[in-house]
């Protein structure tokens, strides 16, 4: 039996998922972990090296790994694609021109066979934002519906301010996740 | 922690399934420490800024990565030189396994600690790690040159991965000449030379802003925004109101910004001087000869906006800047404190003016 089947079987047990969560710069991924967590969001520094935060959710226990995306460290970015269950790439709605570095980062990302088995959350954050391109706007500039027919994915608009569609997108990552791992049961 | 001692001191095993439980159960050991450390980091910290409690010290992690760190090379020291044919074969790919999770437990540790740690610790950490990756993944190549070993950081590895790759692009770029997809232009100002533009900001609804392409340009942005953009800008002096979000600039060159913010990230800027009033600490990335200063902007009602914004106090974090590209302890040499003697005046600005051209 490999490591990974053992890792797996623990998980099983534990119901624990492990999701990771990128996105360029600036986005509000680190925003958006805090809010979901209920911290205090008034000071935020753009991240350095990573934040985890374990939050229960439902029945889960979701390990959520916020790395940072400031460009000299996206080339972490790949230390932490093991074991992936869920990947969660954050856009800035509002970023209209960096969208082309969006797209290619978030491309890089989904040619990695590491992740080629995590279910993708596209969250369009923002949305408060009067500019900000809506979700089927954004769906069409990543060119989302070329991706490969085998991976699950989805992508809800949301607000880390309001706190809006970040529940509708993690129930349906969790969601999605599950229906994956824990089939049996 | 004596949960390494398992991983220093590997005992001999002879079948896969032992080491298996072995393996299960210390997963499992280490997942449980590892959640109540979490929950117990989650006590103790107050929020997200670098203010480092007391109790934590940077010296004793610090002893405590680098004798992880000496472990894990020793070991990968002595499965490389390993020569029995026969024992290679099993005994290697376990003691890589024991290994590979020895690093994610180092990554661990340094994830844990990362939020009272000096910033270039927890950077020099990061790369130390990737590393080792880097290290284990060659001897694992080195001595199961054939053998699919299913785990930890595959990095730079096989040209067949790459062959996948390629087609992906294909499709990819053929849909995109297929859809072509236009969008629409931020509000802002764009492309100009030689003028004053000024704009005022009423209610946060419209608050977001782009500077982009313009060239000796006076820029006044008055009253409370959202969010600005700053792209391409040479020999501009740019004046802003408080900000409730984010700035990000790039590719700057010979201006001068002041600018009041919750976050500010600078990238590729080219001698340029900002006063700034910051909540949290402003980031350069692929900068110098940049300075910095302490905001010193007035208008009309600015200090009720200020206040709204969350930005009336000065919390001094406008000189404690972190360049992402520089790793050492010691100063970056891209940037530094704007000399007294070389800094403007209060700037006070006219809410009555109007912009040099109609934009
Ligand atoms: N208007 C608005 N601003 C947001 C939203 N989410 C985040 N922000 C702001 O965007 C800026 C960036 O947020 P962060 O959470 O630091 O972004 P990040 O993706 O973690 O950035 P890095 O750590 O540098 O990768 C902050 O100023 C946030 O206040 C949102 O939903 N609406
Ligand atoms: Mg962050």
């Amino acid at each position: 039996m490999g490591l990974l089947s053992i890792i797996r079987k623990i998980k099983k047990k534990e119901k624990e998922m492990r999701i990771l969560m990128v996105g360029l710069d600036n986005s509000g991924k680190t925003t958006i972990v805090l809010r979901i967590n209920g911290e205090d969001t008034s000071v935020i520094s753009p991240t350095l090296g990573f934040n985890i935060r374990t939050i229960n959710y439902q029945k889960y226990t979701l390990n959520i790994w916020d790395v940072g995306g400031q460009k000299t460290i996206r080339s972490y970015w790949r230390n932490y694609f093991e074991e992936t269950d869920g990947l969660v790439w954050v856009v800035d709605s509002s970023d209209i021109r960096r969208l082309d570095d969006c797209k290619m980062e978030l491309n890089n990302l989904l040619k990695e066979e590491r992740l080629s088995g995590a279910s993708l959350l596209v969250l369009a954050n923002k949305q408060d934002i009067q500019g900000a391109l809506k979700p089927a706007e954004i769906a069409k500039v990543l060119n989302l519906d070329a991706m490969d027919k085998t991976r699950h994915w989805k992508i809800v608009g949301c607000s880390a301010y309001t706190g809006e569609g970040l529940v509708d997108g993690f129930d349906w990552l969790v969601q999605d996740i599950a229906s994956r791992i824990y089939v049996l049961d | 922690m004596d949960d390494e001692e398992d991983l220093s001191n590997p005992k001999k095993i002879s079948n896969e399934d032992s080491i298996s439980q072995k393996h299960s159960a210390m997963i499992e050991r280490l997942t449980n420490l590892h959640q109540s450390r979490l929950q117990q980091q989650e006590i103790s910290r107050k929020s997200d800024s670098n203010l480092s409690p007391s109790f934590e010290s940077t010296k004793s992690f610090l002893d405590r990565f680098s004798s992880l760190k000496q472990a894990i090379e020793t070991e990968l020291d002595r499965c490389r030189n390993i020569s029995d044919r026969e024992s290679k074969s099993i005994l290697i790919k376990s003691d890589l396994e024991k290994i590979s999770l020895s690093i994610s437990n180092l990554e661990k540790l340094v994830a844990e600690n990362s939020y009272f740690l000096p910033n270039y610790e927890v950077r020099s950490s990061l790369k130390t790690i990737s590393d080792l990756k880097e290290k284990l993944e060659l001897v694992n190549s080195e001595l199961l040159p054939k053998k699919k070993f299913a785990f930890k950081s595959k990095s730079s590895k096989t040209k067949e991965q790459n062959n996948v790759v390629v087609v992906n692009e294909n499709v990819i770029k053929e849909n995109d000449v297929d859809s072509n997809v236009k969008v629409r232009d931020s509000p802002g100002f764009r492309d100009k030379e030689g003028v004053v533009l000024i704009k005022h900001f009423g209610d946060l609804e419209e608050g977001e802003f782009t500077l982009e392409n313009l060239n000796s340009c006076e820029i006044r942005l008055i009253g409370r925004l959202r969010a600005i953009f700053v792209h391409k800008l040479k020999n501009c002096r740019v004046f802003v109101g408080p900000i409730m979000g984010s700035v990000l600039i790039e590719q700057v060159e010979d201006c001068l910004f002041m600018l009041a913010s919750h976050q500010i990230r600078i990238h590729h800027a080219k001698k340029t001087d900002f006063y700034l009033r910051v909540r949290s600490r402003p980031i350069i990335e692929d900068s110098n000869g940049v300075r910095f200063a302490p905001y010193l902007l007035v208008y009309d009602g600015i200090e009720s906006d200020l206040k709204e914004c969350s930005l009336y106090e000065d919390t001094g974090n406008w000189g404690n800047v972190d360049d992402f590209r520089w790793l050492r302890a010691v100063q970056s040499p891209n940037w530094s404190i704007l000399p007294e003697g070389e800094r403007s005046g209060t700037v006070y600005i006219s809410k009555s003016e109007t912009s040099s051209e109609n934009s």
